[in-house]
């Protein structure tokens, strides 16, 4: 379902990014940099066009199919941040926040 | 895409100039050549008119046209060939660098501040070069020749004769089948006859009465005696004159007749104009093995350019070196028109302004009101008849077919005389003179018609230069086309598979684009282009386009620095090192200290690794050892391929300078603060039944009850001698220093008794790490301490074994990911002061224990066994913080760290060992 799933904070560095292929993890890594742009730009537009603030997801960067995906990473990583002894911006170890995203990946392979 | 030093009001109209071919006579290209230039060189610096100019078009109205520029060149026969261009463009771009201490723009974005060049003249001088080696084409006339200057000296025997001559064999190369190349724009070509006078050398009676003929014959407007060459060449240092053609004929060498080399190397050589030197023994040779009028070979053949330094991917300097010195012996001592006083330039100026006003634009008037007739005629005749014939046919409307039906054709092809093409010639006549209102209209039509006809060539070109007209029409009453152009290009791409054409419509679309501040569509133009077949276009293509998305209203820094990499990956395919390099240092200010370990190390060695073909290695060092300081998520196998990439440039740094100063290694890590210190022979505590009275050894853990028993236990006694009272200078005895002592003051040591430092080491990498002859580095000041009077105060270091005995470790293995401790032995010989600064050691891999990785080792150190030689010396320095002060509130306020010295022993005379051993008693219960 998904090949690459990446936390990214709001600095721009990586707090969990992992690929299924492992092969090819630097392409990856390229690419979800580089998106951050994309999801600049799409923030910008959110705010002149007022919306529901409480809305986070933003819209696909890519055509695919999935919002629900979102929602469950998303829940994974307000999980990860209630945890008392995890130090927001650092890189997310959390084995619960790792199988759930082993468990996105697994359906594509 | 990067500022530009020209607007793109200037660019476009500077690109496309009215061509004139100029034929000279073996005479009067040999007066040129006393300046060391041909006839159309003579002419460049002087192009451009310095004045408006008017003039009628069709309808009678004034047109003005300024800052009009023209473009002499000799006749080529031969079209350009492709390699050659590249090669050219290629040496072009090589050349251009961004100049040393260049301030460049800060730009923050976000949490960004990026350091970027504003501009890229490398680019600019490239597209230059680009417009002006196009080949000309038959589906348009742009740069197709509308002149001919015919050019004869006052000092030929029969200038008259010889004019007719020039005349007929003008005549014979546009007319005759033998030549397709150059391409004229009308076949009867303007006839501009020039008579060359030397006025140091010739007869000034003679030329003007020759003048007065030809004047009878070719009429006033049609001829023009141009006076050069009025200082004698040997007076050529009297007085400096500033020399216009040096800026010119290093770039331009497109159309240069010239042999000269015009190599990357060669451009610097141009400027130096110290040596006056004239040697005319070279210049008599060029003249002579010429054919009559040097116009049989294009300037851009390929095999003039034997030069080693300008072969593509040439990373060999040394040669590049040694030939950029026979360039410069070849190019110094050539002064570009030393015959020519500032009289003569003002001569050639009006020369020009005289052919412009005279010749050239009354043709050009003629030409187009004759085109303007044709089409009048044709439009009132044929195109009522054909467009209603075709509406008989084709049912009740011709319906607008989509540029992606026709795509199976590409298209037919009209002969050079079609009348079809009339209404091209006369748009393309009309954009030379900047006449844009007209233009537009006429490409217009020109392009509805092209595409009833399927010419898709033909309509893509009108298209293009449609968009372009459009754009500079003044007070622009209509708003830039794109599409039109995005049309045009795809189909110079894809139907006619005409890259080159293709690559011109997107770099003028891109530069009207940006003028704009249209930077997303520009930049999606620009990447659009990029294609396998040329890597420096591409690399350059996506430069721009970075530059792009930096230059956005809202800066997209990210996708700046990826397509940074892009370009920086094309450069470096392209052999453009230095290029590849620039950008991935520009990529890596985005990269660095994000968190981004794979991308930063990818362009941390990609960095190491082009520094080091540019042999800059102190730079190939630093990002060699950060891939391997930082913490490495690499896998195994590519951890072991940088660890090799960095012991073979350290090795050359090394071998480069054998004496320098160890390097200092970055692996393996050093716990500093683990190092334990033993003075002293190694003492079993336990040796069969005998225990030994101590608590100290290496080998044991630190154990605070124990010790706290030891020092109660020995304060007792230092009690009894002392009659009860300790003394207020009294520490208790350290055999052993750890992080846990107290080492806040000099140790003492024994001579003749080992010291025993232990040094934990740990390795980060995921492969093992071989440290061969290991040792203690040290510094030694030794001390008579019996002599009163000593105020030679030696300091020795390392390697005097008659002072200080080092034991040296000869192989240390430290597995991957491992911590590990080494211990290593000193044995003072003297007394005095010694200090342990570091441990020395080979780093190196172990041998074929790894496969080799996917990305390919350097040249030399290619696949297969490594031996042991595949190592580096170098040395790490032991420093070890104290404990954080925590006394006075100065201290507790402030972070102060106290000193540890550990490590700075004092040697002292020899002292009485006292060592006890006791039995051990077994018990039985």
């Amino acid at each position: 379902m998904a090949v690459c799933v990446a936390v990214i904070a709001k600095e721009n560095y990586p707090l969990y990014i992992r690929s299924a292929p492992t092969e090819n993890e630097l392409k990856f890594h390229y690419m979800v940099h580089t998106s951050l742009d994309v999801v600049d730009e799409k923030i910008s537009a959110m705010g002149k066009a007022l919306v529901d603030q409480r809305e986070l997801y933003l819209g696909l960067l890519y055509p695919t199919e999935d919002y629900k995906m979102f929602r469950k990473l998303h829940n994974s990583y307000t999980d990860v941040m209630c945890n008392p002894f995890y130090n927001p911006g650092d890189r997310i170890q959390s084995r619960a926040f790792d199988n759930m995203v082993t468990s996105m990946m697994i359906q594509v392979c | 895409m990067a500022q530009c030093v020209q607007s793109v009001q200037e660019l476009i109209p500077d690109s496309f100039v009215p061509c004139v071919a100029a034929l000279c006579s073996d005479e009067a290209e040999r007066l040129t050549r006393l300046n060391h230039l041909s006839f159309a060189e003579l002419l460049k610096p002087f192009s451009r008119l310095t004045s408006e100019v008017h003039m009628r078009d069709p309808n009678n109205q004034l047109h003005v046209i300024k800052n009009l520029k023209i473009a002499v060149s000799n006749i080529i026969t031969q079209p350009p060939q492709p390699g050659a261009i590249r090669k050219l463009l290629n040496d072009v771009v090589s050349g251009s660098q961004p100049a040393e201490g260049l301030v460049a723009n800060v730009i923050t974005a976000g949490d960004y501040d990026l350091n970027i060049s504003a501009t890229t003249p490398w680019f600019e001088s490239y597209r230059e070069t680009f417009l002006q080696s196009m080949p000309a084409s038959d589906h348009e006339f742009l740069n197709h020749y509308l002149a001919c200057m015919l050019v004869a000296s006052s000092s030929e025997a029969e200038p008259v004769e010889q004019f007719s001559k020039l005349s007929q064999e003008q005549h014979r190369i546009q007319h005759n089948n033998d030549y397709s190349y150059p391409k004229w724009f009308i076949p009867n070509t303007l006839k501009y006859y020039v008579l060359l006078h030397d006025v140091s050398a010739g007869d000034e009676q003679r030329a003007e009465s020759i003048y007065e003929e030809m004047k009878q014959k070719y009429g006033t407007q049609g001829c023009y005696l141009l006076k050069i060459n009025s200082r004698a060449s040997n007076r050529a240092s009297d007085e400096q004159i500033p020399d216009p053609w040096s800026q010119y004929l290093q770039k331009n060498s497109i159309q240069n007749q010239d042999s000269y080399e015009d190599g990357p190397c060669a451009i610097t050589s141009n400027k130096n104009s110290d040596s006056n030197l004239l040697s005319l023994d070279g210049l008599d040779n060029e003249v002579k093995d010429g054919l009559p009028n040097n116009f049989r070979a294009h300037p851009l053949q390929l095999d003039q350019s034997s030069d080693p330094s300008n072969s593509i991917d040439g990373p060999d300097h040394v040669k590049c070196a040694s030939s950029l010195h026979e360039t410069k012996k070849g190019n110094t001592g050539v002064i570009h028109g030393a015959c020519l006083t500032l009289t003569d330039h003002d001569r050639i100026r009006q020369f020009i302004q005289e052919f412009t006003f005279r010749g050239l634009l009354p043709h050009i008037e003629k030409t187009i009101r004759q085109l303007n007739d044709q089409l009048i005629s044709r439009k009132g005749l044929s195109r009522s008849l054909f467009s209603a014939t075709k509406k008989w046919f084709s049912g009740s409307k011709v319906p607008e077919k989509s540029i992606n039906e026709l795509k199976n054709t590409s298209g037919l092809l009209y002969p050079p005389e079609a009348p079809e093409l009339q209404i091209r010639k006369m748009a393309d006549l009309c954009f030379l003179v900047q006449h844009y209102d007209l233009a537009y209209s006429c490409y217009h039509t020109a392009k509805k018609d092209f595409l009833n006809d399927q010419a898709m060539l033909y309509a893509a070109g009108a298209l293009e230069m449609a968009a372009v007209s459009a754009f500079l029409q003044p007070g622009a009453p209509r708003p830039y086309p794109a599409h039109y152009m995005d049309t045009a290009i795809q189909t110079y791409r894809d139907i006619c598979k005409n890259m080159v054409l293709a690559e011109r419509c997107v770099l003028l679309s891109a530069e009207i684009l940006k003028s704009q501040s249209k930077y997303s569509e520009a930049a999606a133009l620009l990447i659009r282009l990029t294609s396998e077949d040329s890597d420096l276009r591409s690399a350059l293509l996506l430069e721009q386009a970075a530059h792009c998305f930096i230059n956005m209203k809202s800066p997209m820094v990210r996708k700046y620095a990826f397509h940074m990499i892009l370009a920086g990956h094309r450069f470096s395919k392209a052999g453009q090192k230095k290029h590849a390099l620039r950008c991935y240092c520009q990529a890596m200010q985005v990269y660095k200290g994000k968190g981004w370990s794979l991308a930063e190390d990818h362009i941390n060695f990609t960095i190491g690794r082009q520094s080091y073909t540019l042999r800059q290695l102190d730079n190939a060092v630093s990002a060699f050892r950060h891939i391997l300081i930082n913490e490495s998520k690499q896998s195994a196998a590519q951890q072991g391929a940088f660890l090799r990439e960095y012991l073979y440039v350290y090795k050359n740094v090394s071998q480069l300078s054998p004496d320098g100063p160890l390097p200092q290694l970055p692996l393996p890590y050093i716990n500093s603060s683990a190092t334990r210190v033993f003075f002293g022979h190694d003492r079993r505590p336990a040796d069969g039944e005998k225990q030994a009275a101590t608590h100290v050894s290496l080998d044991q853990e630190y154990d605070s009850e124990s010790s706290q028993q030891w020092r109660e236990l020995e304060e007792q006694v230092v009690a009894v001698v002392n009659k009860g009272i300790i003394p207020s200078n009294f520490h208790p005895t350290q055999y052993c220093l750890n992080s846990y002592s107290d080492n806040s003051r000099f140790p003492l040591a024994v001579v003749e008794e080992p010291i025993t430092v232990e040094v934990a080491f740990r390795n980060p990498l995921k492969v093992p790490l071989l440290l061969t002859d290991l040792s203690l580095l040290w510094k030694f000041q030794p001390k008579d301490f019996s002599g009163k009077d000593n105020e030679e105060v030696k300091e020795l270091v390392t390697g005097e074994p008659e002072m200080i005995g080092t034991e040296v470790i000869s192989e240390f293995l430290i597995n991957s990911e491992e911590s590990k401790v080494a211990r290593l032995k000193l044995f003072p010989h003297h007394i005095g002061e010694l200090h342990i600064l570091g441990v020395v050691y080979n780093l190196g891999t172990i041998q074929g224990s790894m496969t080799v990785d996917g990305i390919g080792a350097l040249p030399g150190c290619h696949t297969g066994k490594y031996s042991l030689s595949m190592s580096v010396r170098g040395k790490q320095d032991l420093e070890i913080q104290g404990p954080r002060l925590n006394n006075t509130k100065e201290e507790k306020t402030s972070i102060k760290y106290g000193p540890d010295r550990r490590l700075d022993p004092i040697i002292t005379e020899e002292m009485p060992l006292l060592e006890r051993n006791q039995r051990k008693r077994k018990c039985i219960i």
